[in-house]
């Protein structure tokens, strides 16, 4: 299979959460137990059941307009993965041809925090009974099978989009231009879970790609497997220190 | 709707009002959202910020309840600045009849039209009804509706508006709407715009104008600036009403309402004795050739109908004699069906797929007046606060007599059907699983039903038992007694399209008895055809299930996908097509054209009435089929409430003064309170010191309706697990309330217990030299699914327990006075925090 990725077009999305109960309901996931605390968004954080929450944020902007923006948190499915580098156990975080980084049954052998600490989105969480490390899969079982991902089956405005990774990304970038002002291609091209935000992404409360990120992917392609992967251990600590974290 | 889904892509401006469609039609918003990407302005008129107002390009707020005043702003404003479509105006509206000289409009008679009789007390009239005779036409010595076609003479229809609206200019209307100038102006230069012949405006309205005393009116008043404009017929225009409900559409299309049976016949009144007299009650008579004048066709109509019903075996005359009839003038809608309960003269209810102890407006009233009955059938997926409504907050089931019987029933997906959308599209479905348990579909329901009713009827003596044991009932395959064990859906879809009952030969053509009648244009007032529902003729012919088409082809560029499923009138995508035409039948929009005159033939969508162009020299007809004049209605005597639409205020508004007039409310609304003078269940406040904020109620994307089917589902309860009462950040702050706060919401009604939600998105209105506040609430919640309440052994627990009881407790039982809709939009609370 080839190279493929999510386009999350922004603009478009309309905070219906099809997505986010669509991705419950493929990966046959259990609810949250949750409270309101004043705003529609819920569950509060993603967890061992929720591998794809939209986040909410409403402003009052200086001159008067109310500014409503939601975003689709989810693994970014980098490339390379810095919670790959970071996992002991070679076999337990792997990168699948399609784009998706996927964990395994062994990542219940891994110590969690520091797969947790590797992300620089904070996405990965365990799961308390069967100690496994869970996110995200890009609906590698349907994908795999001729089928889109949940979510993007799922999206009533095609916000969301599932293709071949270049076509994605000129689609994505397409929208970018359009847009114009603060827009920007999110995290950046080495990812396989794309964005196309409206604005910055300091707007929408989330962290950056970091910037060593692009550096390390640049480097990595000048060496083999197995000297990228020796790169990228090299760099994690110096990540861990720079990355802009979420919260 | 008049048009569909698909064909809100075609519209260069959408106008979303009374509706917030992003949220509640997240799937057929993604045409609102496809016209955006082709350069479409989007407009938002709502008193929230709503996730509409988000993609939109102007957001207007309002008053709830000022719907009126701020689109009666903008027909003066198109007026004023020549921005209506002339020809179409001319042509195809009745702006150029004249108008019996002794009609007053409010503005020269009290803030009411002329004929009004009622009391009158401080407010202004109240319980008044009517005397249309001053609400007609000038006519001629030969009977003709005299006219005038350059539209200046003072009493015609056109100067009438022009007078009628030239008081709401835009101070008055930004005194009573809340809303500013600029945001005004704003919105009726973008949608002004359509005015042009090849440019389209749609509206998409919902609950949000239904849910008024003056909500028919306000629908009327987007159809005055949609003709004014040009906008009916076109692809891209219309009167869009987006159902609150996936099968709303096809239910009121077969007759759910009291008032008419199927296909929008009327209900016979106790006043006509036979069936000619019905008919003749209800047959249009036009004189004019050019007036198709569609309803000349009731007879046939009506006719098929007692064939459906009674069969030829019985004749129309008695199958019409064994129909009930309504008392002249009683009305028999919702809040009066309750209004009854409370009075203990209704003993036995029928809940039938639905919640009223929480849907109905006034929820208290409503959950008291069940104790009054002997027994109550629900039908439902589960249990509710209606079929437990005797362990309900509040009531101790030691003293509650009703016996409550609850039948489990099949869920949409465990029986086959079709549905017919906001867009009159009947699609067909198939069964998914069969129900579980003793579940069966609601028509299997039905028949046992029938089946014990007749044997009863026939061993008992019963004083009239024809109308029971005379029913025809052929929608299944019969065992040897005669009975049918299952419904046989497609028998009953056959039925609703009608069958000759006897060979007949129609204009030189053979029709067989059995077969199924082509359409309704061959249905006959002589009782050799029959049809459940007329305007469902041509759904399901000898050529098959039309409804079950899946036809992707779309010829005509504009999204009509003609051989996809079946619409009802005739597979006509776009009703009043015939004035998105001009006299020579050339699209008024050539790049988007619905139908179009072309080699002696109508090309496109099924054009109304299939005559030529009014300037074919042909015999022809004008645009507006339905209507006996054959033109748009500017001035609409059909109303009971006004030709034209006038600002009344809210039955509970924060003004004490209708600031353009001395009447206050809507003088024809029944009032309840006054009748039942000021006690608690009838209760209404309006001006008052103890509840000076106004507030509203919607709906979320995550719950369905009264949440009977969602707050179960732990997925959805996770994302929206409670009641929660929306409120702005300096309403907020004056109360000492912070974000997520556990609040009451007080009305004259009920208190109601909610989180609160503190947001940008409720910001006060300026009214007059004023501020006043607005929260909103949504629908949704119950007690049942709630921590508080006793569970019992038998009783199932939700995995996740949701917060709140229905908003209902708040609302007030007054209605539309055309409709009796509940006033569920607009009403006064207080709001305090929790102790």
């Amino acid at each position: 299979m080839a190279e493929m990725a999510i386009f999350i077009d922004v603009y478009k999305c309309t905070a219906c959460r099809a997505c986010q109960v669509a991705c419950k309901n493929w990966n046959q996931l259990k609810a949250d137990k949750t409270e309101s605390r004043g705003s529609h968004e819920n569950p509060t954080d993603l967890s061992a059941n929720t591998w794809n929450r939209i986040r909410f944020r409403e402003v009052l902007m200086p001159d008067g307009k109310i500014d409503w923006s939601f975003f689709s948190d989810r693994c970014r499915h980098c490339d390379p993965a810095p919670c790959m580098e970071a996992s002991k156990i070679p076999e337990a975080i792997v990168k699948h041809e399609t784009g998706a980084v996927l964990f395994g049954e062994k990542t219940k052998e891994l110590y969690f925090q520091d797969i947790r600490d590797a992300c620089p989105f904070d996405i990965p969480r365990m799961d308390e009974k069967s100690k496994k490390i869970v996110k995200c899969t890009l609906c590698i079982d349907r994908v795999t099978n001729g089928l889109k991902p949940s979510c993007v089956t799922a999206c009533s405005t095609s916000a969301l989009l599932y293709g071949p990774k270049a076509e994605m990304l000129s689609l994505a970038k397409k929208r970018v231009k359009e847009l114009g002002g603060n827009a920007c291609l999110y995290p950046g091209e080495e990812f396989n879970t794309i964005w196309a935000l409206p604005d910055t992404p300091k707007h929408y409360g989330i962290a950056e790609a970091p910037k060593i990120h692009n550096y390390m992917f640049a480097g990595s392609k000048l060496f083999s497997p197995l000297g990228k992967a020796s790169l990228a251990v090299g760099l994690i600590g110096y990540m861990r220190t720079r990355t802009e974290r979420n919260q | 709707m008049t048009n569909h889904w698909i064909d809100i892509a075609n519209s260069d401006c959408i106008l979303t009002m009374g509706s917030n469609p992003l949220k509640n039609h997240p799937i057929g918003f993604k045409w609102v959202m496809k016209a955006v990407e082709r350069g479409a302005t989007l407009i938002s008129v709502d008193p929230r910020f709503t996730r509409t107002s988000k993609k939109s390009h102007v957001y207007a707020p309002l008053r709830s309840g000022t719907d009126i005043c701020f689109l009666g702003g903008m027909i003066k404003y198109i007026l004023e600045n020549n921005l209506y479509f002339e020809e179409y105006v001319q042509e195809y509206t009745n702006a150029s009849f004249l108008v019996n000289p002794d009609f007053k409009l409010p503005g020269e008679n009290e803030g009411v039209f002329s004929g009004l009789k009622g009391e009158k007390t401080q407010e202004g009239y109240f319980d008044g009804k009517y005397d249309k005779a001053t609400w007609s036409f000038q006519k001629d010595e030969k009977g003709k509706i005299k006219k005038d076609p350059t539209l200046k003479d003072p009493l015609s229809v056109f100067q009438l508006l022009k007078k009628h609206y030239a008081r709401y200019d835009l101070d008055i209307v930004s005194s009573i709407t809340g809303c500013p100038k600029e945001d005004l102006l704003a919105v009726y230069k973008e949608y002004a715009k359509t005015g042009v012949p090849n440019k389209t405006g749609t509206v998409l309205y919902a609950m949000g104008w239904t849910q008024h005393t003056v909500g028919t009116q306000n629908i009327r008043t987007m159809c005055i600036i949609q003709l004014l404009l040009g906008n009916m017929g076109m692809a891209g225009g219309g009167i869009n009403a987006l159902r609150g409900e996936s099968n709303v559409q096809g239910s009121t299309d077969h007759g759910l309402l009291f008032h008419i049976y199927p296909g929008y016949l009327k209900s016979a009144k106790a006043s006509q004795a036979t069936f000619s007299d019905y008919n003749k009650a209800n047959t249009t008579v036009s004189d004019d050739p050019m007036s198709l004048n569609w309803w000349k066709n009731y007879p046939k109509y009506s006719a098929s109908l007692m064939r459906e019903f009674y069969g030829k075996d019985v004749s129309l005359e008695d199958a019409y004699s064994y129909l009930p009839k309504i008392d002249d003038g009683v009305d028999h809608s919702w809040l009066t069906i309750f209004e009854k309960m409370y009075e203990k003269k209704i003993k036995g209810f029928f809940s039938w797929g639905q919640n009223p102890a929480c849907s109905g407006a006034n929820a208290n009233k409503t959950r008291e007046s069940m104790k009054n009955l002997d027994w109550m059938v629900t039908v439902n997926l589960f249990d509710n606060e209606t079929s437990s409504f005797w362990r309900g907050p509040g009531m101790n089931p030691k003293e509650i007599k009703t016996e409550v019987f609850l039948l489990p029933c099949a869920a949409s997906f465990e029986k086959e059907g079709s549905i017919t959308n906001s867009g009159r599209w009947m699609q067909w479905r198939y069964k998914a699983v069969s129900p579980p348990g003793d579940a069966m579909s609601d028509a299997d329901i039905i028949n046992i039903l029938l089946n014990r009713l007749k044997k009863v009827y026939a061993k008992e003596k019963s004083v009239f038992p024809d109308p029971i044991l005379k029913l025809r009932w052929e929608y299944g395959p019969k065992d040897s007694k005669g009975n049918i064990k299952h419904i046989d859906i497609p028998m009953v879809a056959k039925e609703i399209n009608g069958y000759f009952v006897e060979d007949k030969i129609i204009k030189g053509k053979i029709y067989n008895k059995g077969m199924l009648v082509p359409n309704f244009t061959l249905l006959q007032d002589d009782g050799s055809t029959s049809s459940g529902c007329w305007i469902y003729s041509g759904s399901y012919t000898e050529e098959g299930n039309m409804s079950a088409r899946r036809g992707k082809d779309d010829p005509s560029g504009i999204g009509l996908y003609p051989d996809w499923s079946w619409t009802w009138p005739l597979n006509r995508r776009i009703i009043y097509n015939r004035a998105s035409v001009d006299k020579n039948g050339k699209p008024w929009a050539p790049h988007k054209p619905v139908i179009e005159w072309e080699n002696n033939v109508w090309k496109g969508d099924v054009a109304d009435g299939g005559l030529p162009p009014m300037a074919s020299g042909k015999p022809s007809c004008y645009p507006f089929i339905t209507q006996v004049d054959g033109v748009g209605h500017i001035f609409g005597p059909g109303l009971v409430d006004g030709p034209f639409p006038e600002h009344y205020e809210p039955l509970e508004s924060p003004l004490d003064e209708n600031l353009l007039s001395k009447q206050l409310v809507n003088p024809i609304v029944k009032r309840f309170d006054i009748v039942k003078g000021n006690e608690k269940i009838n209760a209404r406040a309006s001006h008052d010191p103890r509840f000076p904020i106004i507030c509203t109620t919607y709906r979320l994307i995550e719950h369905w309706q009264t949440g009977v089917m969602t707050r179960w589902q732990p997925w959805l309860v996770e994302m929206e697990p409670s009641l929660c009462v929306e409120i702005g950040g300096d309403l907020a702050e004056q109360k000492g309330i912070k974000q997520g706060d556990k609040v009451i919401v007080k009305s004259a009604r009920g208190d109601l217990e909610a989180i609160a939600m503190v947001t940008v998105r409720w910001r006060p209105f300026r009214i007059l030299d004023r501020l006043v506040h607005q929260v909103g609430l949504p629908y949704h919640y119950g007690w049942a699914t709630t921590a508080e309440r006793k569970y019992g052994k038998i009783d199932k627990k939700p995995e996740f327990f949701t917060y709140g009881d229905s908003v209902n407790i708040l609302t007030p039982n007054i209605g539309d006075a055309n409709t009796m809709v509940p006033e569920s939009k607009c009403f006064m609370v207080d709001i305090v925090k929790k102790v």
